[in-house]
Order: structure tokens, then C-alpha cells, then sequence
């Protein structure tokens, strides 16, 4: 599933951009390339109706986040995650520091223009069917009526609601919503996507698709921040974390570097007799490591729940075409 | 009908001082907004960080959001505001007005004498409240339910402009009302205009011949609840045939009477009912019974000061000065519409009509000009009370009284109209101990009329102009305010801005029983309004003090709001009156005056305000 990306010269030029970027960055590099997001001692208070301080939700946070990465946001509920992102949008206004995007303010409006938003939840006009959704935000972007059309057919398409790109959202179910949302996300083909809880309301089928095509975008160029509170999504897609707990950065770097655990060694083999598995025992022994566990690895359920599916999806395929 | 004094004053007069006024407005709105942001901003990040961050918002608006709006954002952000008040079932106004109309006939007086009258001013009235009440229920609640909804996240997250927002909102429901008036003006001109129309049959067995005058007479069968006596005299020939007219005006109304070449007469359809005139206003002052000028006449006790009296049988008069006077305008003379008020000092004949003079007369003669030819013979009339009558004075009409006693004809525009187009007219009560009242709109040049339905469209504008205000308003308190206190600061203004020549006249003492407190006190201990209060001199003190403090404040804000009866013309159209366009001219401006503050107030509310928070 290819990402549609939009037509219009602005875009286009944006687009080029990407490519010359993506080029002379490459995504693993987490520490180089340009800085797409910024903050700086960012705090936030919520204050109570006479200016009193309820809520810290987010303590002099210092992060980057550079072209072409996936960076995640990850935290328990109330951890300052989606504070931050509403942060960097300017639908909050920090207490102290700054949220610089693209080297703007973030309250500066003309910032939106690189920007694809998905919130939590799909915050939208549940009176305008699809099409209509994609066109009044593609408005919003000062889009040309060719342009928005275009533009609406291939993320109707991306997102797979063509069948429905009539009914009115109110009819949609939470995961037609959150579809729906994404595409309205990018239908300004944006530099950067900011994605509150991606894959909340997604069966897994859902979900495995929108890792899938958070990944594309990441390959197509853009830079991706998400925040969840699903560790697997987010190990599974993710370049770089930014772990919050009551509104302070506890970690900060790459997935594989801050999950891979130095001083274990996993072995897994194929095939292996007893005889062999007891003799990889004495070796360990005697280089005086300690075996934890040598065992049969297990797959995901997310894994085995899609095998389940696909195979009975090739099943009964194959049984009407028998017919 | 009565006048208010402000429309005497032309556009010309009015626009500097409104211009200065609105100048300080906007002077005081600005320093105050400016004023309150900086002590904010001192208080949160320190003096120096407060004049970058004031600075900077007043730059941003000048330099980006206040210049680059995108037509494209404004008009989707409108769609959206239209399609969201449709879903809001906004077509049950609609059938809410179809309803009222459908029933109408239960609840007007068929039998009015003034039908028209009637039936104008209930569609009218009936359209203005509920275009007012959908314009502040959509207003209020539109932006609060986005931000409730959050669906305000996904509009304010991409370029979307502040300044967007709200004149997408007003526009939209700008759309939505205009629909609305529009079709209900279209409903209710066919119901008055089905209203009153109607047709007579002659009655047959009234109809009498004169041979000698060669004219026919009669009465006419009854419809709508009236009758006509009518003639046609042979010799009046329009257009090929011979026609005449019902008369007295009934109702309003006349008919035409055409005898047909079989000699039967037929009864056209009602004419007059439906009329906008065009009222040419003089400047009023007055003559005391010594014949010096005054600028009020004699107060007879009355408490309402409106009119001025002057007293009968003495050199009293009141004097309209004219202008603009001259051949094109009144070809075939003057046709001087009055509606004289009469105060009785002695009962005579009580039916009897008072008997009064017109004369006319040269404001500025020239130094050679001859004496006598510089005011006409007096031109008699009665005075018809609480009801307008029409005297024409034809050119041929005018006499004076040379030095032999002989009357001669005089030239209206050469020896009554003065080198500036300007013209007085006096008029006098000729009977003793009886009083004439008039104020400046009561008599008037009656110049042409126009057509009435320009006159109901200029109406619905005023009323359109008022639905503006109210969205403005809605719209703007719903950028801070949740839905129901949005509406109720909205119905405040609205309140406020309908009612506050009541307020200061509460608070100059005009109107009896004091203010709110004293008045809820008088209410609760059943005490009269003009009696003194029935309590200590402090609390009475106390009382009195607070009443004027609150009205006060009340007369500062509702000065500053839009004095909505000004926009209300349906008086005028209801009477027959031509809405002039200095007025619209007048209420554009206004509205237009309105629209900048407060989109400007708006989008300083936007900017600042988290639509996260």
C-alpha cells in the first residue's frame, strides 16, 4: 500500500525537500539530521479558575526530534504525553520554556501548513460524510478544488473507506473514525505527523496496518512523533523513545539501544539434540555464565493472531475458487 | 406616527460626530484591552518578556493574521458553520413561522381600520424575533460545543487563522439568517399582500344617476368586513374609460370604479393600503402668543413632552421651515400631509373639527421685495384628531391682499420660496381656548411615494442588520464563554441595547420609583412609586446610592452597545412611511462599525485563549 502524496506545487516542493533530506539522513542516525521539533525546559501548569497550580503535567522537558525519524512518547495515563503534544501543536501554551516546530513558535499558525495532526480520538464533524471531511480540511490548507479531490479519492482509498465514503461519520464505527482521522492527517502530504494514540480503537488487523504505515511515511522522508501507552506498538515502530512519568523525561533514546540488555545473552537454535543443548550447558558453565532460560521461543499473539486470520482468509479463497 | 428626533438629522450631520465617538470607542477599547494583557503578562513572565510578548500579538495581527486571511478557509469554515446550524434543525424556525402564519386569522382583528397597519406590523414583528432568537441560539453555541467536542483540535491544528475562525462562524450564520429572512419576507409579503386584497360587487339597488353632474353614485356590497360609497363622474376619462373611486378612504383604501360601455360599474382592487411616502421634514420652532419665536411651544400638562402646544385664537403658531423647494419637486403645488393633535379647554361641540390656518411665507425676502407679497392669505383646514389628513395647495391657490384690499394671485416659487429653496409654514388654531399639538414630524411635504415593496425589502435590511449585530455579538462571547453563558451575555446586550432610553430614564429620575432596589423594595412592602420611601434616611441613602451606581454602570455598557429600535423600521412601514436612505446609510455604517471591533476583539480572544485547556 503505497502513501499517496499530494499533487500541488507547494507540496511537491516540500516533498523534494523530503527526498534531498532523507538522502543525506538517514533515519538510524537518531543524534544527526535537522531538528524538526524542539523543546526547551518545557513546562506546563494547569491552574485551578483563580490562577492557583493544580497540575504540573509537564517539568522542564528538553527533547529533539529530527527529520525522518519515528520518535514515541511513551508514559502511563496522565504521564504529560498528550500535554506535550498539544504543547507543540499551540492548543496549550506552555507555562515555561519553549516548543519550537520547524524552528517556530509553536503557537505560529503558519507551522500547521508541514503538520498532520491525528488526535486521541478522531475529533471530527460527525455531520460531513468522508469525502466531505477530506475536502473541508483540504480547505483548510488552501488546497485548489482539483487538488482536494484528487487528493480525497487516494487517502479514501489509502484508508480503504471508499465503500463508505458517502455515510456520515456519525455511522462510522471507532475504527472507520480513526481511518478516517489519519487520512484527514495527511491530507496536506505533511513534513511532520503527530499521532495522539495511533492505534487506539484498531482491531489488530488495523493496528498491524498503521505500524505498517507509520513505517512507510518514515520511509517516504517524514518524521513521525507518536505517544501511546501500547509498548508494542511503540517498540515495534519506533526509532527513538522519550519515556514520561508525571510529567518528567525518565529516558531518552534508541528503541533497540534502551531494550537491548547487555549482560544477557539469548541463545535460540534449530534442530539442536539433548546432547547437544546440555553440552552448549558446559560451555556456559564454564566460562562461569549463568544459563536463564533455554527454551522454544514463542511467537506474538498479534503474530498468531494474524497467521490465524490469513490463513483462513487463503482457505476460504481457495474454496471458492475450487467452487 | 412618532419620530424619533435622530432621524431628523442627516447623514452628513450625523457621520463626523459618529466617527469621533467611534474613534474614542475604539481608543478606550484599545488602551483597556492593551492595559489588561500587559498587567497579565507583567504578573506571569516579568515586565521586559510582557512588552515583547504585547508587541509581538500586536504585530502578528497587523503583519500575518489580520492581512493574509484566505477567502478559501473563511468560506469552508462558512460551508461548515451553514451545514452545522441545518443540522441543528434550524428549518424548525421556519415551520414555527409557517404555523403562526397558518393561524394568524385567530389572533389579528379582522375588523381593524388599519389592516395594513396590522398585518405589517405582526409578520414584521413576528420575522424580527425569531430571526433574533435562531441568531443567538446558533451564535452562542456553535464554538463552545467545538471546543466541548474537541472537533475544535483538528480546525485549530492546521493554518487556520484566528481572525478565520470568527469571520467564518459569523459569516456562516450571516448565510443562514439571510436564507431565512429572505423567505420569510417572500411568505409574509403574500400574507399581507392576500390579506388585503379583496373585491366589492356593486349593490345594485344604491346606484342612483345624476343627470345633471352626469355622475353615478353608490354603496358597494360588503367585503372584508367594510363598505364603499362610490361615484364616477362620466366626464372623467383615464386611459379610454370612464372611472372613478370610492370615497372616503376606508380602511386605508380606495377603489377604482370603471363604467363599463354596458353601463355596468365595476370595483377594481384596494389602492393605498400598501404605500411607502415619502415625507419631506421641516424645522419645527414656534411664535408665543406675542408672536415671538420660541423653540418649544406651551406644555399643557401632559406628562409626555413629544408634542408642543400652541394656544388658539392668539398670534401662537408653529413654523416649519422647508428646503429644497423648486418647480420639479411640487409642479402642481404643495400636498402637506398633518396629523394635528387638538387639547380642548372648553367642550363646545365635542365632534366638532378645530378650524386652524396654513399660510405660507418667504423665510428670507429679498430687501426690494414688496411686503405684501410675502405670505399668502391663510388656507383654512380642521383639524382631524389621532388620524392624518392631507391638504393640497394648489399653485392657483395662493392669494395675498394687496394695499387696495384686492386679493391677487401670488407665485409660490418666485415670492414664497426664498433664494435658498426654503419655505415656512405656519399654522394656526383659529378657535379660542382650544390648543393645537404638533411635534416636527407631524407635518410634512408629502413629495412622491415610493414603491412599497422597495420599502419592505429596506425594512427586512434593517432587520437583517440587527440579525448581524446579534451573530457578531453570539460569536464573539462564545470565543470565551461556554454555550449558555454566551447566550445570556448575548440576550443582555440585546436587552440592554432595546431598553436603554429606559434605563436613563430610570436613572435621570423621568420615570418614577428609582432603581432596582428601591423599586424591588417599593414592590415587596407595596409602597407607591412617587410616594416617599418608608424607611430611614440612611437606608434610603443606601438604597438610592446603589441604584445609581448599578445604573450607571448599566448606561456605560448600553451606550456602547447597538441601540436596536434604531434599526427597528417596521413602525415606518406598518404607517406608510419611506425608510430614507440616509438611515440604512446611517445603520450600515454602524453594523460595519461593529463588525471591525469586534472581529478584531475576537481574534485577540483566539489568539490568546488554549483551546486545550
Amino acid at each position: 500500500m503505497d502513501i499517496p502524496e499530494a499533487v500541488d506545487s507547494e507540496q511537491q516542493e516540500s516533498s523534494d525537500d523530503v527526498s534531498d533530506q532523507q538522502q543525506l539522513s538517514a533515519p538510524s542516525e537518531g543524534t544527526e539530521g535537522e531538528v524538526i521539533i524542539e523543546t526547551r525546559s518545557l513546562t506546563k501548569v494547569y491552574r485551578d479558575f483563580w490562577g492557583r497550580p493544580k497540575v504540573r503535567a509537564v517539568k522542564a522537558l528538553d527533547m529533539q526530534v529530527r527529520r525522518g525519524e519515528i520518535f514515541g512518547l511513551l508514559g502511563p495515563n496522565g504521564s504529560g504525553k498528550s500535554t506535550t503534544i498539544k504543547l507543540l501543536l499551540g492548543l496549550l501554551f506552555p507555562t515555561s520554556g519553549q516548543a519550537l516546530v520547524f524552528d517556530k513558535n509553536s503557537t505560529d499558525v503558519s507551522k500547521n501548513e508541514r503538520i498532520g495532526y491525528l488526535p486521541e480520538e478522531s475529533y471530527l464533524y460527525k455531520f460531513l460524510n468522508a469525502e466531505e471531511t477530506l475536502d473541508f480540511y483540504g480547505r483548510l490548507f488552501n488546497m485548489s478544488a482539483a487538488q482536494r479531490r484528487s487528493r480525497t479519492q487516494q487517502l479514501i482509498d489509502l484508508v480503504d473507506l471508499n465503500w463508505a465514503k458517502r455515510r456520515q461519520l456519525k455511522e462510522y464505527s471507532k475504527g472507520m473514525t480513526r481511518r478516517i482521522g489519519l487520512a484527514q492527517a495527511l491530507i496536506n502530504d505533511p513534513e511532520l505527523i503527530l499521532l495522539d494514540e495511533p492505534t487506539t480503537g484498531l482491531d489488530p488487523i488495523g493496528t498491524r496496518e498503521m505500524k505498517d504505515l507509520i513505517i512507510k511515511l518514515r520511509d517516504q522522508g517524514k518524521t513521525v512523533l507518536m505517544c501511546s501507552h501500547l509498548l508494542a506498538d511503540v517498540q515495534d515502530v519506533c526509532d527513538r523513545i522519550a519515556i514520561l512519568h508525571q510529567g518528567e523525561l525518565k529516558e531518552l533514546g534508541r528503541v533497540d539501544d534502551l531494550l537491548t540488555v547487555q549482560d544477557i545473552t539469548q541463545i535460540q537454535a534449530r534442530g539442536l539434540n539433548p546432547e547437544a543443548e546440555e553440552e552448549i550447558r558446559q560451555v556456559i558453565e564454564r566460562h562461569q555464565g549463568e544459563l536463564v532460560t533455554m527454551e522454544h521461543p514463542t511467537t506474538t499473539l498479534e503474530d498468531l493472531f494474524l497467521k490465524i486470520v490469513r490463513e483462513s482468509d487463503s482457505a476460504s479463497k481457495a474454496k471458492l475458487t475450487e467452487k | 406616527m412618532v419620530v424619533d428626533p435622530s432621524e431628523f438629522i442627516t447623514f452628513n450631520e450625523w457621520f463626523p460626530l459618529a466617527i469621533w465617538s467611534y474613534a474614542k470607542i475604539v481608543l478606550l477599547l484599545l488602551s483597556a484591552g492593551l492595559g489588561i494583557c500587559f498587567a497579565i503578562a507583567v504578573v506571569r513572565h516579568g515586565p521586559t518578556e510582557a512588552i515583547y510578548i504585547i508587541s509581538r500579538a500586536v504585530t502578528g495581527f497587523f503583519s500575518r493574521d489580520g492581512v493574509l486571511v484566505s477567502p478559501r478557509r473563511v468560506i469552508a469554515l462558512m460551508q461548515l458553520a451553514i451545514k452545522e446550524s441545518l443540522r441543528r434543525r434550524v428549518l424548525v424556525v421556519f415551520g414555527v413561522f409557517v404555523l403562526v402564519m397558518l393561524f394568524a386569522g385567530w389572533m389579528l382583528d379582522v375588523e381593524s381600520e388599519n389592516p395594513a397597519r396590522l398585518y405589517l406590523g405582526f409578520v414584521l414583528t413576528m420575522s424580527n424575533y425569531l430571526v433574533l432568537a435562531l441568531a443567538m441560539f446558533l451564535s452562542a453555541f456553535s464554538l463552545p460545543n467545538d471546543i466541548k467536542d474537541r472537533t475544535i483540535y483538528t480546525v485549530a491544528t492546521k493554518p487556520v487563522r484566528p481572525l478565520e475562525i470568527f469571520w467564518g462562524r459569523v459569516l456562516g450564520f450571516i448565510v443562514v439568517g439571510t436564507i431565512l429572512l429572505v423567505v420569510m419576507g417572500v411568505v409574509s409579503g403574500i400574507f399581507v399582500y392576500r390579506g388585503l386584497d379583496h373585491r366589492h360587487q356593486v349593490e345594485t339597488t344604491s346606484v342612483e344617476f345624476d343627470s345633471e353632474l352626469k355622475r353615478h353614485s353608490g354603496e358597494t356590497g360588503p367585503a372584508a368586513y367594510h363598505r364603499h360609497d362610490f361615484f364616477v363622474d362620466e366626464e372623467t376619462i383615464i386611459g379610454g374609460e370612464i372611472v372613478g373611486t370610492t370615497d372616503p378612504i376606508v380602511k386605508e383604501h380606495r377603489h377604482q370604479v370603471t363604467l363599463k360601455e354596458d353601463g355596468s360599474l365595476q370595483i377594481g382592487r384596494p389602492q393605498g393600503s400598501l404605500q411607502a411616502r415619502v415625507p419631506m421634514y421641516g424645522k419645527l420652532f414656534f411664535r408665543n402668543r406675542e408672536g415671538q419665536a420660541e423653540d418649544v411651544g406651551l406644555n399643557v400638562g401632559k406628562e409626555w413632552t413629544y408634542r408642543s402646544y400652541i394656544e388658539g385664537n392668539t398670534l401662537s403658531a408653529a413654523v416649519w421651515k422647508f428646503s429644497g423647494i423648486n418647480e420639479s419637486k411640487f409642479p402642481e403645488g404643495l400636498l402637506l400631509e398633518m396629523d394635528i393633535r387638538v387639547f380642548r379647554t372648553s367642550k363646545g361641540e365635542i365632534e366638532a373639527q378645530i378650524p386652524g390656518d396654513i399660510f405660507l411665507r418667504n423665510p428670507n425676502p429679498k430687501p426690494d421685495a414688496d411686503p405684501t407679497r410675502q405670505a399668502c392669505m391663510p388656507i383654512p383646514f380642521q383639524a382631524t384628531e389621532f388620524a392624518a389628513s392631507e391638504v393640497f395647495i394648489g399653485l392657483d391657490q395662493l392669494k395675498f391682499q394687496d394695499v387696495s384690499g384686492q386679493l391677487k394671485p401670488l407665485n409660490l416659487f418666485k415670492d414664497l420660496v426664498d433664494e435658498n429653496g426654503e419655505l415656512e409654514v405656519w399654522i394656526r388654531c383659529r378657535e379660542r381656548a382650544q390648543f393645537f399639538g404638533m411635534a416636527q414630524a407631524d407635518v410634512y411635504l408629502k413629495a412622491q411615494n415610493n414603491s412599497f415593496w422597495m420599502n419592505f425589502a429596506k425594512c427586512h435590511l434593517g432587520l437583517w442588520m440587527q440579525m448581524v449585530l446579534v451573530v457578531l455579538f453570539g460569536v464573539f462571547f462564545s470565543t470565551f464563554l461556554t454555550g449558555i453563558v454566551a447566550l445570556n451575555a448575548t440576550l443582555a446586550t440585546i436587552v440592554l441595547g432595546m431598553f436603554s432610553g429606559f434605563l436613563a430614564d430610570v436613572h435621570s429620575g423621568e420615570i418614577a420609583g428609582g432603581g432596582p432596589l428601591e423599586s424591588l423594595f417599593r414592590n415587596t412592602t407595596q409602597q407607591g412609586v412617587t410616594t416617599d420611601l418608608d424607611v430611614s434616611e440612611g437606608t434610603s441613602a443606601v438604597m438610592k446610592t446603589t441604584d445609581r451606581i448599578y445604573l450607571r454602570a448599566m448606561m456605560l455598557i448600553s451606550g456602547h452597545l447597538p441601540n436596536y429600535p434604531e434599526f427597528n423600521t417596521i413602525r415606518k412601514v406598518a404607517y406608510g412611511y419611506d425608510i430614507s436612505n440616509h438611515i440604512i446609510a446611517r445603520h450600515t455604517l454602524i453594523t460595519f462599525g461593529y463588525f471591525l471591533v469586534l472581529s478584531v476583539m475576537g481574534y485577540f480572544v483566539l489568539r490568546t485563549r488554549e483551546f486545550a485547556a
